[in-house]
Order: C-alpha cells, then sequence, then structure tokens
C-alpha cells in the first residue's frame, strides 16, 4: 500500500533522514519508537508531502507522489492525518471541522456529510459536542474530535504524530482507546509514539528509529523483550527506567 | 452666560460659518474613506506580494547559476515599498505628490483625489504589515492540517487561514485607520478643505482660536470614539469562538 525506498530528508545542512526504506502493507499497524530527533514525525510528514523529501522515492497505491504528474490533494485523501496539538479549526463548531474537507474536496452532500460526522462523533464518544466550539473542549476529546476528522475523508492509512503527547495523563487512555477500536476495525495506522505498552500490545510491528534511520522492523513483543541493537536497548533502558 | 452664548452665536452660527466644520468633515470623513479603500486593497496586494514564492529560474541546470534558483523576487519588490513608505514622513509623501508629480498637466487634479491617494499609497504599507503578520502569525499546524485533509493551498487559505487572520488582524487595522482619521489632518497644507482647514477659518475671521479648535479636537474625538466602539462590538462577536 506504501512503498518507501531510499527516503532522504534534508533541513539546510541538517540530514534528518538518511535512506528509509519500508513497505507497508493493508492493515498494519505500524508504531514508530526512537529518541527525539531521530526522524520519526519528519519520517510521517514525507509520507503525505507536508515535508519535501530530497531525494528517494515513496509510492501510495503504485502511484509515486515524488512525480511532477502526481495530484498530492487526491493522495492526501487517501491518507489520514492526527497531529500531537490537535490542529483542529478554531472558527468552526465541531459539526463543521469534521464536515469541511468532506463537502468541500470530495464534493460530499451536506446533508451526507453531517450524517457521517454524527456517526463519527459517537464513535469518538462526543455527540453532544456538535455544535460546540473547539475552545471547549479538553484535549483528550479535542484529539478524537481531530481522529473522527480524519476518519470523515475514508481515507485508507491514518497518519498518527505523536497523538497522546500534548495531553494530560488522564486523557491519553481515552484516545488510546478510540485507536485501539480503530484497530480492530483494520484500519492501517503508523503511529510515532511515546506510550510503550500501546505500541507493545496493539501494533503488529515496530519500527525503532534512530540517527534518520530504521535500525529495527520487527514485532513489538520481540523488540521489547529481545532488542538487538546496542541502541535500542539503550533506548529501551531510557524509556522503562529500569 | 449669556454673553457666552452670544459670542459662540457669533462664532459659528453667523455667516453660516458652521459650515465650514460641515463641510470640512465630509472632506476629512470622505478623504479617509478613500484612503482606507486604497489602503486595504494595495495593503492586500501587497502582503500577497510579501508571501509569495514565485522563482521564476528554479529550473536552471547550471551548477554556475545555481544561486538563481532561489531568486525570488516578488517579496523584495513589495518591502522596498514599504521600507520607503514607512521610513518618510506622511507630509512629505503628500507633498512629494503634490507638488512633484501631479504637476504640468496633472497640476488641476482636485486635492480630494491627490489626498485621498496619498493616504492610500501611505496607509497600504502599514496594512501589508498588518497582514502579512496575521497570516504568518498563524500556527502553521491549521495550513497543515487543512492540507492534509486534501485542500489545495488555495482551498486552505480561503476557509481556514484567511478567516482566522481577519480576526485576528481586526484591532490593528482598526487602529491603524483611525491613525489615518487623525492624519488627514494635515491636508489643509496642499490646500484640502478639510476639518482643521474649517477651524482655521473661522479663527481667522473672528480672530478666536480657542472654540474653533476646541470644537475640531471634539469632533475627532467623536468620530474615533463612535468607530472604536462599533470594532468593539464586532470583534467581541468574532471572539465568541476563541
Amino acid at each position: 500500500m506504501i512503498k518507501i525506498s531510499n527516503l532522504h530528508k534534508s533541513f539546510g545542512d541538517l540530514h534528518v533522514l538518511k535512506g528509509i526504506d519500508l513497505q507497508v502493507n493493508q492493515g498494519d499497524i505500524i508504531a514508530i519508537i526512537g529518541p527525539s530527533g531521530s526522524g520519526k514525525s519528519t519520517l510521517l510528514h514525507c509520507i503525505n508531502k507536508l515535508e519535501e523529501p530530497t531525494e528517494g522515492h515513496i509510492f501510495i497505491d503504485n502511484e509515486d507522489i515524488m512525480s511532477t504528474e502526481c495530484n498530492i490533494n487526491a493522495v492526501r485523501q487517501k491518507v489520514g492525518m492526527v497531529f500531537q496539538h490537535f490542529n483542529l479549526f478554531p472558527h468552526k463548531k465541531v459539526i463543521e471541522n469534521i464536515t469541511l474537507a468532506p463537502t468541500l474536496v470530495k464534493k460530499v452532500p451536506m446533508l451526507n456529510a453531517v450524517e457521517t460526522a454524527e456517526k463519527l462523533l459517537k464513535k469518538v464518544g462526543l455527540e453532544e459536542k456538535a455544535g460546540v466550539y473547539p475552545n471547549k473542549l479538553s484535549g483528550g476529546q479535542k484529539q478524537r474530535i481531530a481522529i473522527a476528522r480524519a476518519l470523515a475523508m475514508e481515507p485508507e492509512v491514518i497518519l498518527f504524530d505523536e497523538p497522546t503527547s500534548a495531553l494530560d495523563p488522564e486523557m491519553i487512555k481515552e484516545v488510546l482507546d478510540v485507536m485501539k477500536d480503530l484497530a480492530k476495525e483494520g484500519m492501517t495506522m503508523l503511529i510515532v509514539t511515546h506510550e510503550m505498552g500501546f505500541a507493545r500490545n496493539v501494533a503488529n510491528r515496530l519500527l525503532f528509529m534512530d540517527g534518520g534511520k530504521i535500525i529495527e522492523d520487527t514485532d513489538p513483543k520481540t523488540f521489547f523483550e529481545n532488542p538487538k541493537s546496542e541502541r535500542a536497548k539503550e533506548f529501551l533502558d531510557k524509556v522503562l527506567n529500569k | 452666560m449669556e454673553k457666552y452664548l452670544n459670542l459662540l452665536y457669533n462664532l459659528f452660527i453667523v455667516d453660516d460659518r458652521y459650515m465650514l466644520l460641515v463641510n470640512g468633515l465630509i472632506f476629512t470623513l470622505g478623504v479617509t474613506f478613500a484612503a482606507a479603500v486604497i489602503g486595504i486593497l494595495l495593503g492586500m496586494l501587497l502582503s500577497i506580494m510579501m508571501i509569495a514564492d514565485l522563482r521564476p529560474f528554479k529550473s536552471i541546470k547550471s551548477q554556475k547559476l545555481a544561486f538563481l534558483r532561489n531568486f525570488n523576487p516578488v517579496p523584495k519588490i513589495a518591502l522596498v515599498y514599504i521600507t520607503v513608505i514607512r521610513g518618510t514622513p506622511t507630509v512629505v509623501q503628500l507633498f512629494i505628490l503634490a507638488y512633484v508629480i501631479f504637476v504640468g498637466s496633472l497640476a488641476d487634479t482636485p486635492v480630494f483625489v491627490t489626498a485621498s491617494l496619498a493616504f492610500g499609497l501611505n496607509s497600504a504599507a502599514y496594512v501589508a504589515e498588518i497582514i502579512r503578520a496575521g497570516i504568518q502569525g498563524l500556527d502553521k499546524g491549521q495550513m497543515e492540517a487543512a492540507r492534509a485533509l486534501g485542500m489545495s493551498y488555495k482551498l486552505s487559505m480561503r476557509v481556514v487561514v484567511i478567516p482566522q487572520a481577519v480576526k485576528k488582524i481586526m484591532p490593528a487595522l482598526v487602529s491603524e485607520f483611525i491613525v489615518l482619521l487623525k492624519e488627514t489632518s494635515v491636508v489643509s497644507m496642499i490646500g484640502g478643505v478639510d476639518l482643521t482647514f474649517g477651524a482655521k477659518s473661522i479663527a481667522s475671521v473672528t480672530y478666536r482660536a480657542a472654540e474653533p479648535w476646541i470644537v475640531v479636537a471634539l469632533i475627532y474625538l467623536a468620530l474615533t470614539t463612535i468607530f472604536t466602539y462599533f470594532m468593539r462590538k464586532i470583534e467581541k462577536r468574532l471572539r465568541e469562538s476563541d
């Protein structure tokens, strides 16, 4: 579904991604972990071209998004994204946040879009918040709305960029629960996260990144019980407080 | 008391001298309005120029001329204009327009037109900076979220970025136009028949300066107060979603 080969990304002199190769299959739930500055978020931002890759190829459903003929707006409809800071549109009510893109981009009739949005709100447990502005919501609620907003475009894959890092601890679970439900339904997900428990229990694949490279690509159990590389061991020592 | 009322009667009513102030008020408001329209339109254009990213030589292959690839001339043009306008006094600009540019066959241009143009060209530079700061000061996550949903750059600007920027720049824009209203008071120096001209005329005929000037001050104060009051109301309604 997504195929990445030899992806490089530099910001000026800073070489952030140094040759990423990755194949993502339908239904994969991939947790991406690693120290800060290792390029996890940049990798996600390259997949939907919010960051322009410097070199390499990214294929989404066999379409090369680096090609000049590629209509990136069409590709992005298939690749949802959830951000660390939610990025809800503060000047739109919750329901409008969800219906905005479907009606304007996919030209879904407003009535249908509202119907879908209401279903999605129910799914994330916030149907009573349809008519309020985002500033009236807690962080956890905002992130659940952001997930509903991404789902409204009926994407084939969703990229989660540290979805719980900006949340107060007591709100993390409500967001992770929504993500678990998505996982059960078979949604393809790439999740940059610091939630080791979630990475271990929900993901079926785990990428450990460091220094702009994928160091390990394995199943989570193996990684946590038996990390191969020294760097992964060091990292786990630090985050698991052993 | 009666004596003083008589004096006021003499100052403002005899020979319909109050008409000097009424006509002056109309002239002042007219110039301010025309200049504000020019300022907003040209200011919007300049602010778009400042954030424009058009690189005419970006596909140059030659290594020798590689530095030209990042040559982005449009913002520079806008920047020169803004630097010149903001770096010279408004009165000087008014004089240059009236006595250096509008000469010869253009010498018959009505003062109203010259003045509106001078203040409009001046205001545009300030408006441009206000709009640019409003757009660029907006959280970049807003644009990212819109683009990630498949919206084009233009659509994202129109439905996500600009509506939020407008709200943010409103207060600065209002104070710019209050400044503009007051700045037009120098227009009598090139022969404009505005409020200050009215006061000056009454004072020179009646040999009494205090009352005409205080009345003019009160008129300016009333105008700016009304302006501020209505803007506060609009702002309050816009703030509902913050």
